[in-house]
């Protein structure tokens, strides 16, 4: 059994506050969706739990199994078995897919066995739909947005994380890419039963990934948490009367570095 | 592939009929040899630079409707060269550069003399010394084209010093005018690019851009969220910004980026 436990993280970039006492624990086998208007701080808290070093943590602290991860580098964390699903995933010029995983792969495990990747590459390729010609084509480069967000799945596949965390996974998807997406994060929780958390706005993608617990996210922090059910308040209510019934509010003050 | 083969006061080559080649030996105040190389026909010519310390200034014409791919590649020597690229109407020159030199101080003047003449340049550099390259691209006809790609890595005590300058004047029309110049700094040293656009013409499509730093951050992230250490990612963003674009000297650059990066 994995966990991911924040506790009381207080985050700021650029002198302004983006998380403020944030608390969240998710657990193998559980399903978590943040929602949310928009700068609200969902993206951040994935990137922060990621490690991004554009982000300073002020306070609090971020833990995988009860290791303390807050100040651990990000390639180490992702080696302890943390994936992030970026919304909008860079694009690096000259270094093709195939090498990039074959680099991640082997950066956790010298001895992997080359032909199982590239068996399991192709039959994940086919998996998702993708064209075959972009496994040796540059990361990303000149991918629609729904064939970055494939590929962000496909590595999620390949490297097989322990935690997953999913920022916007349905943005810039069509319909069928849309469904092949959220059917393909669900096989591999069947298979894995990881940690997911996914960061969304729409309903339309929880159809396919049904999340165990929801939380909305107003100021920061967790303003409501709840069951799939209060996916269908937020469609029908809207962020405001949910955000109204909560008394918390964070101010946005500018603080010394 | 037509083949040149330059030392310090003799060239081997190995051409069809679809060049011309003529060493003139010593003949400037400087004691520098000159190469002209004049295509008669559509064709491929590879330059290599042997081991020395090497002055020439080169001529290459293009006659019109010609298209050329010109491959350079230069290692381990000091190579102080002179380019003159003359292009005559509806003429198309690839050029692609790839050096791994100990030092190099190169001016290339790119001559589009005639309508839709079109230039292409690619250079791919690791520079452990002083590297200086002058860039001026001349469009003096109508609908001429250029692209002038500079990409360099320095590395030990490597220095780049890009000047890059497009020049259209006024009713020299409809032409296009890019360059895209960028360095990756891996030493303390200071690297410089110019990219200048003199420009008296409006029916022009023009664009430019410079960029020095050490390797991009939120490329580095991305890499390293997969677990790759920053060591191998930034081995994975060198290699891969020194050899995109590269097909005919991929394996070669590879080779050399092997030299370096483990």
């Amino acid at each position: 059994m994995d966990s991911l436990k924040i506790e009381n993280l207080t985050v700021t970039v650029n002198n302004k506050i983006i998380l403020k006492d944030f608390n969240l624990e998710i657990k193998s086998g559980e399903i978590h969706a943040i929602m949310g208007p928009n700068g609200t701080g969902k993206s951040t808290l994935t990137k922060v739990i990621m490690g991004d070093p554009t982000y300073k943590i002020k306070k609090g602290k971020i833990f995988l199994n009860n290791q303390d991860i807050t100040k651990m580098p990000v390639d180490q964390r992702a080696r302890l078995g943390i994936f992030l699903g970026m919304q909008l995933p860079y694009e690096i010029e000259g270094v093709s897919n195939a090498d990039f995983l074959r680099t991640a792969l082997r950066s956790k495990d010298e001895n992997f066995k080359l032909y199982s990747f590239i068996k399991e590459l192709d039959q994940k390729v086919k998996d998702l739909k993708m064209n075959p010609d972009m496994i040796h084509r540059g990361i990303n480069e000149g991918f629609s947005g729904g064939e970055r967000k494939k590929n962000e799945i496909l590595q999620m596949h390949i490297l097989k994380p322990k935690i997953v965390l999913l920022d916007e996974i349905d943005s810039g998807l069509d319909v069928d890419s849309l469904k092949i997406v959220g059917n393909s994060v669900m096989d591999y929780y069947k298979e894995k039963k990881p940690a997911i958390l996914l960061v969304t706005h729409y309903q339309r993608l929880l159809d396919y990934i049904k999340p165990d617990f929801v939380h909305v996210m107003d100021c920061g922090h967790i303003v409501k948490s709840g069951d799939a059910s209060l996916v269908k308040e937020i469609e029908k209510f809207g962020y405001d009367k949910i955000k109204k019934s909560s008394e918390t509010k964070l101010e946005e003050t500018k603080i010394n570095e | 592939m037509n083949k040149i083969i330059l030392a310090l006061d003799k060239i081997k080559e190995e051409i069809d009929d679809t060049i011309e080649v003529e060493l003139s030996k010593k003949q400037t105040f400087a004691g520098v040899n000159t190469l002209k190389i004049k295509a008669l026909k559509d064709t491929d010519l590879e330059i290599i630079y042997e081991e020395d310390e090497i002055k020439y200034d080169i001529y290459v014409e293009l006659l019109p409707k010609i298209n050329v791919n010109i491959y350079e590649q230069k290692q381990k020597g000091s190579y102080k060269l002179s380019y003159h690229y003359n292009l005559n109407e509806l003429s198309k020159a690839n050029i692609y550069k790839v050096n791994d030199a100990k030092k190099i101080k190169e001016s290339i003047t790119i001559n589009l003399n005639g309508k839709e003449a079109k230039a292409s340049f690619l250079l791919k550099t690791i520079s452990k010394n002083e590297e200086k390259y002058d860039i001026m691209v001349y469009h003096k006809a109508s609908q001429t084209e250029s692209c002038i790609i500079t990409n360099g890595v320095n590395i030990k005590k490597g220095k780049l010093e890009f000047n890059v300058s497009g020049f259209v004047p006024k009713g020299i029309k409809e032409c296009i005018v890019n360059q895209n110049n960028r360095i990756i700094n891996l030493t303390d040293e200071v690297s410089q690019i110019r990219p200048n656009l003199f420009i008296d013409e409006n029916n022009v499509i023009a664009n430019h851009s410079a960029h020095i730093g050490k390797c991009n951050e939120n490329e580095m992230f991305y890499l390293m969220s997969r677990g790759i250490t920053a060591k191998n990612a930034e081995n994975l963003i060198v290699k891969g910004f020194l050899t995109s674009g590269l097909e005919y000297y991929k394996q070669l650059m590879e080779k050399i980026i092997n030299k370096y990066w483990n």
